[in-house]
This record gives C-alpha cells, structure tokens and sequence, in this order.
C-alpha cells in the first residue's frame, strides 16, 4: 500500500485507481458508520479521494500507516459533514438515527483479536469502567458527539465529558505500558 | 493560538482523533496543527491507538458513481466542463486565504484560454507573509519531454537593485530545495526546467521564490529572504 501511495504522490493514475479499489469499500463503509445516509457517505467519500490524491504527496512526512493517514481523512470529513450548520436533517429523524445506534461492545471483542495493536486495544478498553468504554466506542465508532452521548446514555453532559476525558487518560497509559512490555 | 499546558495538548489531541472536539474548539485546534508538527504528532499516535476500532468495520462497496465523479474531479481532461470543473478541483484551496482563490481564478481562466486540448495540469499559487497571492504558476503534468512553466506575477512586483529572484522546488519532508532558475518581474513569462528536475516536479509540496545576489544563489541554495511561496496541486 506504501508503494502505491508513491506511486500516487507521483500523479500515477493507474496506481490511484488501485488504491481505490483497495481502500474503498472499508472507507465507504467507515463513513457510512457516522453519516448513516448513504448519500452523504457518497458525497465523503468522494471529497475524501480528490483529498488524498491532492495531498498524498504530503503523506511521506507522516509517520503513520497508509490506511490509518486514509482513515482519518474520511473520518474527518465525516464529521464535518455532520456537523455543518446548515445541515439539512430534520432533527426529528436524527434522534430516531440516534435511538437506532446499538451498543458497539459485543461484536468489537471479536474484532479486535486480529492484529497486535487491535489485541492490546481491546484488553485496554477492559481496563475501563463500562461508562468510559461504551463514550469512546461509540464516539469513534459512530460519530457521536458529546451532547449527543448524553442523550443516548441519558446521563447529564458534563458526566459524559469526564467519562471520555478520564477514559482516553486511563487508555493511554494502558496502551503505553502494553507497548513497553 | 498557544495551548498552555502539555496535559491540554494532549487532551485535545485526543478528542481530536476521538472526534468529539467540535465547533470553535475543533477548528482552533486544526489551525494550531497546521503550524505545530509535535501536535501533530500527538494526533497520529492517538489515531493509531484507535485505528483498530475501524477493524470491527466491515467493507461496503460504494456505487461505481463515486469512482467517475472523482475521476471528474481530478482528471478534467475526460470530463470538463470550463472553468466550473476547475473551480470543483480547486476546492482544497478552500480553506486557504481567500484571496488565494481569486487569484486560481485568474488562473484558471488564463489556463482556459492558452491550452486548446488540455492536459492535466499542475497549479501552485504563491502567496508572501501576508497569505497574498503573487506568483501563480502551472505546467502542464506529462512528464515526457521537456517542461516549461508559465508563470504569472499578480500585481505590482520590484526587484531591489543588483538582486533576482530564484525559483525553487520544495520537495517536501526533510529534502532540500532544488533550484528551477531565475524568473523577471515581467507580468506574464515562461520558464523551462532542466531535465533533472522536471521529473520531480509534480511530485514536490510546492515552489518558493527567495531573492539572491545577482546571477543566482552562490551556493545551490536558497541564501536570502523566501518571499513567496506556495504548494502545488493538480487540477
């Protein structure tokens, strides 16, 4: 994936076509996760793509893997489209969106015992309290923000915020000592 | 905008990745990471650590429409529609100063104008200090045979005397500036790449201009001030 990245930092079209047939379908399926509309996913990740050919050749500086650089871009994206200020949605259909978001706990476990860093991230999401796991992986995962945490959890923002805030500390530490063993 | 603390930083950087750092907040602290790499470097390590969340997402094919409009997008070779299509792929500039994009119109629309049949091409918009736009310049993305850069000064430009103005390919990372040649203050001119550098030149961040003694940089690097420059993109 590195090389074909270079390739594209080098305006070869051929090579973007490749990264797209390898990337999208998880990409599309990312931002589908946090939109829940399949058109504004469209509209994502099609910003998404003409942002990754524009600036791939940025990508060589990072210090990050080709896939998690990509994701991010989406994500990012995502998000932003959610929140616009002008955003389109009726608030009503929303929170019926909101209601239907389940619980992302009980299929991750298994998820996440592929890789290394997947491993270590589920045996540290168990070091967290139930409130702290449930904020982070629903926030990530879904896209929900803080206001919108609360009112699916029912619990008041400010909880919502030191769960999340005392959850991403506990995480780290965890996952720093993992990484030293 | 300065973060006082480390602890913030990093809290920021978290819900950054996280995704729960909205509004006012998010914004501020994207404007930071443009111009603070161990920021960014915080938010790396942190959209690592929870990348593999992304594991427990499996693919969904999007519709092949998704594909042919980014093909539109980046490629207006095989889809243009004017200067509307070009404005599309221009977006990213979006987020720079405004200015910047009156001056990719300018641009644009002299592309218009000058290619009959054309290619992809290659555009960076050279802003000073200020974030104003002064120099534009393009070339055409093929990268057979030679490559001559039509460059454009905005405005009013003079060059102090018993000076000149070098041009310079930034590759980008940590690799040094690569010299392209002396340019004039004259409006409109060209400029033709040695053929060691025209090769690398779509592939490099972007351009800057500083200005040398007479006759160029004595040295094969920039040695006085950059004025201007600017990132390159295909449009």
């Amino acid at each position: 994936m590195g090389e074909l990245m270079a390739r594209c930092a080098l305006r070869d079209a051929q090579a973007f076509a490749q990264l797209y047939r390898h990337t999208s379908g998880k990409l599309y399926a990312v931002a589908l996760r946090i939109l829940r509309r399949e058109d504004w996913a469209e509209e994502v990740l099609q910003e998404s793509f003409v942002n990754i050919w524009n600036h791939v050749g940025e990508y060589t500086a990072q210090k990050s893997a080709p896939m998690t650089w990509m994701t991010a871009i989406v994500r990012n994206r995502a998000l932003d489209w959610l929140r616009r200020p002008n955003l389109e949605h009726g608030s009503e259909d929303y929170d019926l969106l909101l209601d239907a978001v389940p619980d992302p706990a009980p299929g991750l476990d298994a998820a996440l015992q592929g890789r290394r860093e997947a491993r270590a991230l589920a045996d540290c999401l168990d070091v967290l309290s139930a409130d702290q796991r449930q904020c982070i992986t629903l926030a990530y995962v879904h896209g929900l923000s803080h206001g919108e945490l609360a009112q699916h959890l029912q619990e008041p923002l400010g909880t919502v915020k030191t769960w999340i805030r005392r959850g991403l500390g506990k995480l780290k530490g965890c996952l720093e000592r993992s990484n030293a063993t | 905008m300065k973060y006082p603390s480390d602890e913030l930083r990093e809290a920021l950087a978290a819900e950054y990745a996280l995704g729960t750092l909205q509004g006012r907040a998010r914004r501020r602290f994207e404007h930071t990471l443009k111009h603070d790499p161990a920021l960014r470097r915080h938010v790396a390590a942190w959209q690592a650590r929870l990348d593999p969340l992304n594991d427990a997402v499996a693919p969904v094919a999007p519709p092949a429409r998704v594909w042919h409009a980014i093909q539109r997008r980046i490629h207006p070779r095989t889809a243009r529609r004017g200067l509307g299509a070009v404005w599309d792929s221009l977006g990213f500039w979006r987020g720079a100063a405004a200015a910047s994009l009156a001056a990719a119109v300018i641009l644009a629309a002299g592309l218009g104008s000058l290619s009959p049949e054309p290619t992809s091409m290659m555009v960076a918009v050279m802003t000073d200090d200020a974030a104003q736009p002064r120099l534009t310049v393009s070339w055409d993305s093929d990268e057979r045979g030679d490559k001559r850069m039509r460059i454009r000064v905005l405005g009013h430009a003079e060059m102090a005397p018993d000076t000149a103005w070098e041009l310079w390919m930034l590759p980008g990372g940590n690799r040094k500036p690569v010299s392209l040649g002396l340019i004039t203050t004259h409006e409109t001119q060209n400029l033709v790449l040695p053929r060691t550098v025209s090769t690398q030149v779509n592939a490099a961040w972007g351009l800057a201009m500083s200005v040398e003694p007479k006759g160029g940089s004595p040295t094969g690097l920039p040695t006085g001030p950059v004025l201007y420059k600017g990132q390159s993109t295909a449009i």
